[in-house]
């Protein structure tokens, strides 16, 4: 209640702020934030079997506020799990409290920052926090940083602190350095633009355990080039972990302790028309947590499985479709170390590229039209790495440059064409290869999935419009067929309606199944919705079915579990 | 839950807009240099659209698309630069400058790679596209319909 009341002290000192920010122009104060609130009302689904949680309305809320006055800049936010979290929602995210503060001094030349900030070292291998509220992260760093520049070609920066965990802190101290040199800059290269940068990265944990074979600091290094000539690119990263314990199952062991790399190459040609881009990657052992050893929930849960206390970013580098088939079978960065004895599973990294091609046919050529035709092609194929693996005592020893059993692939097409000013389609083809059993170190599945999805939209009046997309996947295993089909009414820029269903059918319920327990049934998984919209204000209200599995952002997934109910979400900034 | 839910919506009742400048942050842009969003971008009268996307959102790029096509006529017409800031990750930052390339963009692009300007403008999701004029922000759109340049292009023209 206290908590209310604190809340409720904090809006009512904003509203009267923001009610004079009229005149905050002459003071140069400014107030500025943003609200979200996301609410599920889960409701009981008799032919599918699921009973609402105990606590059937539930909901995550974020109030950011910020002030500035000339180069000062300090904010506070505030976060509300009330009654309860969504579900499957880190634990510690539990009732109202602020979460995080800071105080931020900014000029041209250096920007200092105490209390909790966000920051990101070259691709963020060795560093990245941040926050993604629909996954539940927010990993944060509670402590300083200060970013120096002190000309256009050079910036250095400096952080030391803890990282956030629910709305606390954890015990692992963080320390941070990244410098990024502009060469081209400092040379005045007209033609071609060359940049190079260095980060290190230091965790320093206690650990109770005798004689540790591991230092207590364990560092990091990273080292970038980046160079651009006319249409051409090339850009290149080398990340070293130094020796550290590796969770064996689900907690650190004193007798497999080893280094981590990673190796990110990316390079392209692109010009007005055409774009051709390649990334090849190769990660051993990258899984660099501020505590070593995961918070343990319960016996089948623990911090792992909500990103808590994650200090770097290992995107699956896979194209991130909006088909929502295609994100059924969804490929996650194989960044740790993992060696079941039971079911023999034994990987330590993955080794694979993807390649991306963007194409116009110009207007009025033959397969341009009048309006012009785009495609986009993108394939990728990522692998375990190729070495001896010791199944017990755990162990391994890998070849730098060879892959092993394939994980997954995915190889697509997408095809868009203007047929008139009101008539627009595409059509994706994708095709997925997914293996169960290695990525999540589970069942002994492989799913070879084929999706076709084409879309049309049409402009109704200059306002109106209307979007239909369906899809299609023929899968070999698991779940098999799947139909979707959408339908999106847009009436103006303020309000739209949708409708969605996705149809699963003619799978075998006593085959091997991934989700082994929900849904065995031919099942529609039917929603619809509506948004409104208007300035920074959005509303947005929904009812249906969710699917349980994984739902990701940006190659970060949070599991969800099957669910049946009504949605409703508020955004606003301010 | 009454009670937070009473709390938000009397916080919604008192919040007037108050962010009347944009937050001014350092990103890189497709040429690796260094651009400040708010201080680079303050030529008098000139109408600076910035268009928050992503490679992955299908409405965004749908929404670029569109306004490429007339990019030219409405420059002709109204003093205006568009500036597309991709809040793209490292997952897909890559996939940016090829894209913007192939499908024959003339936006001015910055990469928000860890989100920093979309935070400070406290976006929950793109597209979203903040228009700025005389260092101030002016007009706010947190969503895209399909075909509905020219009623945005009506908009500009009347700011």
């Amino acid at each position: 209640m206290k908590k209310y009341v604190l809340l409720l002290a904090i809006c009512s000192s904003i509203s009267i702020y923001s009610q004079s920010s009229t005149k905050a122009e002459k003071t140069k104060g400014r107030l500025f934030g943003g609200l979200e609130s996301n609410s599920q009302w889960y409701l009981n689904d008799v032919e599918r079997e699921i009973n609402h949680p105990d606590q059937p309305i539930r909901s995550n809320n974020y109030l950011l506020i910020n002030y500035n006055y000339g180069k000062w800049t300090a904010g506070i936010q505030g976060e509300s799990y009330a009654p309860k979290s969504l579900l499957n929602f880190n634990p510690k995210y539990e009732k109202t409290n602020l979460s995080t503060y800071y105080l931020n001094y900014k000029s041209d030349k250096i920007d200092v920052t105490a209390g909790y900030f966000y920051e990101q070292f070259g691709s963020g291998l060795l560093l990245r926090s941040w926050e993604d509220r629909s996954l539940g992260i927010n990993n944060s760093i509670r402590g300083g940083k200060i970013v120096l520049r002190p000309t256009e070609n050079l910036s250095l920066t400096g952080l030391y602190g803890n990282q956030r965990t629910g709305f606390d802190v954890g015990k692992g101290i963080i320390y941070g350095f990244n410098s990024d040199i502009n060469l081209s800059g400092i040379f005045e290269m007209e033609k071609s633009d060359i940049s190079v940068g260095f980060s290190y990265v230091g965790r320093e944990e206690k650990t109770t355990m005798e004689n540790p074979n591991f230092k207590e600091l364990t560092n990091s290094f990273s080292g970038r080039f980046n160079f651009s000539h006319q249409a051409f690119y090339f850009n290149s990263e080398y990340n070293y972990k130094s020796e550290d314990a590796i969770l064996y199952p689900i907690t650190i062991s004193n007798t497999f302790v080893k280094p981590g790399s990673a190796l990110l190459t990316n390079f392209g040609y692109t010009k007005k028309g055409v774009g051709l881009d390649v990334t090849l990657r190769r990660i051993e052992n990258m899984n660099f947590l501020s505590e070593r050893n995961p918070e343990v929930f319960s016996p089948e849960q623990t911090s792992l499985a909500f990103n808590d206390r994650m200090m770097n970013f290992v995107p699956s580098l896979t194209k991130q479709h909006h088909s929502n088939l295609a994100n059924i079978y969804v490929f996650q960065a194989q960044k740790s170390v993992s060696i079941v004895s039971d079911n023999g599973i034994a990987k330590a990294g993955e080794i694979g590229g993807q390649i991306d091609f963007f194409y116009e046919f110009k207007k009025g050529s033959s397969l341009g039209g009048k309006y012009g035709t785009k495609i986009a092609v993108n394939a990728s194929n990522w692998f375990n790495l190729k070495g001896d693996y010791t199944l017990f005592p755990p162990d391994y020893n890998t070849d730098f440059f060879a892959s092993g059993k394939k994980y997954f692939s995915d190889y697509n097409l997408e095809i868009t064409k203007k047929f008139n000013p009101d008539l627009q389609g595409s059509v994706v083809i994708i095709n997925q290869y997914y293996d169960h059993q290695l990525i999540a170190a589970s069942l002994n599945i492989q799913v070879n999935s084929f999706i076709i999805a084409p879309e049309i939209s049409y402009k109704i009046t200059p306002t109106k419009s209307i979007k239909i997309a369906v899809e299609h996947m023929w899968a070999n295993s698991d779940r098999k067929n799947w139909a979707a089909l959408m339908v999106e009414y847009t009436n103006n820029i303020n309000w739209s309606f949708y409708v969605s269903d996705m149809y699963n059918y003619g799978f075998d319920k006593n085959s091997n199944l991934i989700d082994d327990v929900s849904d065995h049934f031919k099942i529609h998984f039917y929603n619809l919705g509506t948004a409104y919209t208007k300035g920074s204000t959005r509303i947005a209200l929904s009812y249906g079915r969710q699917r349980g599995g994984l739902v990701c952002a940006g190659g970060i997934c949070r599991f969800v579990p099957p669910s049946s109910g009504i949605g409703l979400s508020l955004t606003k900034s301010f | 839950m009454k009670k937070s839910l009473l709390i938000l919506f009397t916080l919604l009742n008192f919040i007037v807009y108050s962010q009347n400048q944009l937050p001014n942050v350092k990103l890189k842009n497709l040429k690796g240099e260094l651009v400040n969003s708010n201080l680079d971008f303050q030529k008098k009268d000139v109408i600076y659209v910035y268009s928050f996307w992503a490679t992955w959102c299908a409405p965004c790029v749908q929404e670029l698309d569109a306004i490429s096509e007339v990019y030219g006529d409405w420059k002709q017409k109204i003093n205006i630069e568009i500036i597309a800031v991709s809040v793209d990750d490292s997952r897909t930052e890559k996939r940016v400058k090829p894209m913007v390339n192939g499908k024959g963009w003339e936006y001015t692009v910055l990469l928000d790679t860890n989100q920093e300007f979309k935070r400070s403008l406290s976006i929950a999701n793109v597209p979203y596209t903040v228009v700025v004029k005389n260092n101030i922000i002016v007009y706010v759109q947190n969503s895209h319909s399909p075909g509905g340049e020219s009623e945005f292009f009506d908009k500009l023209k009347s700011l």
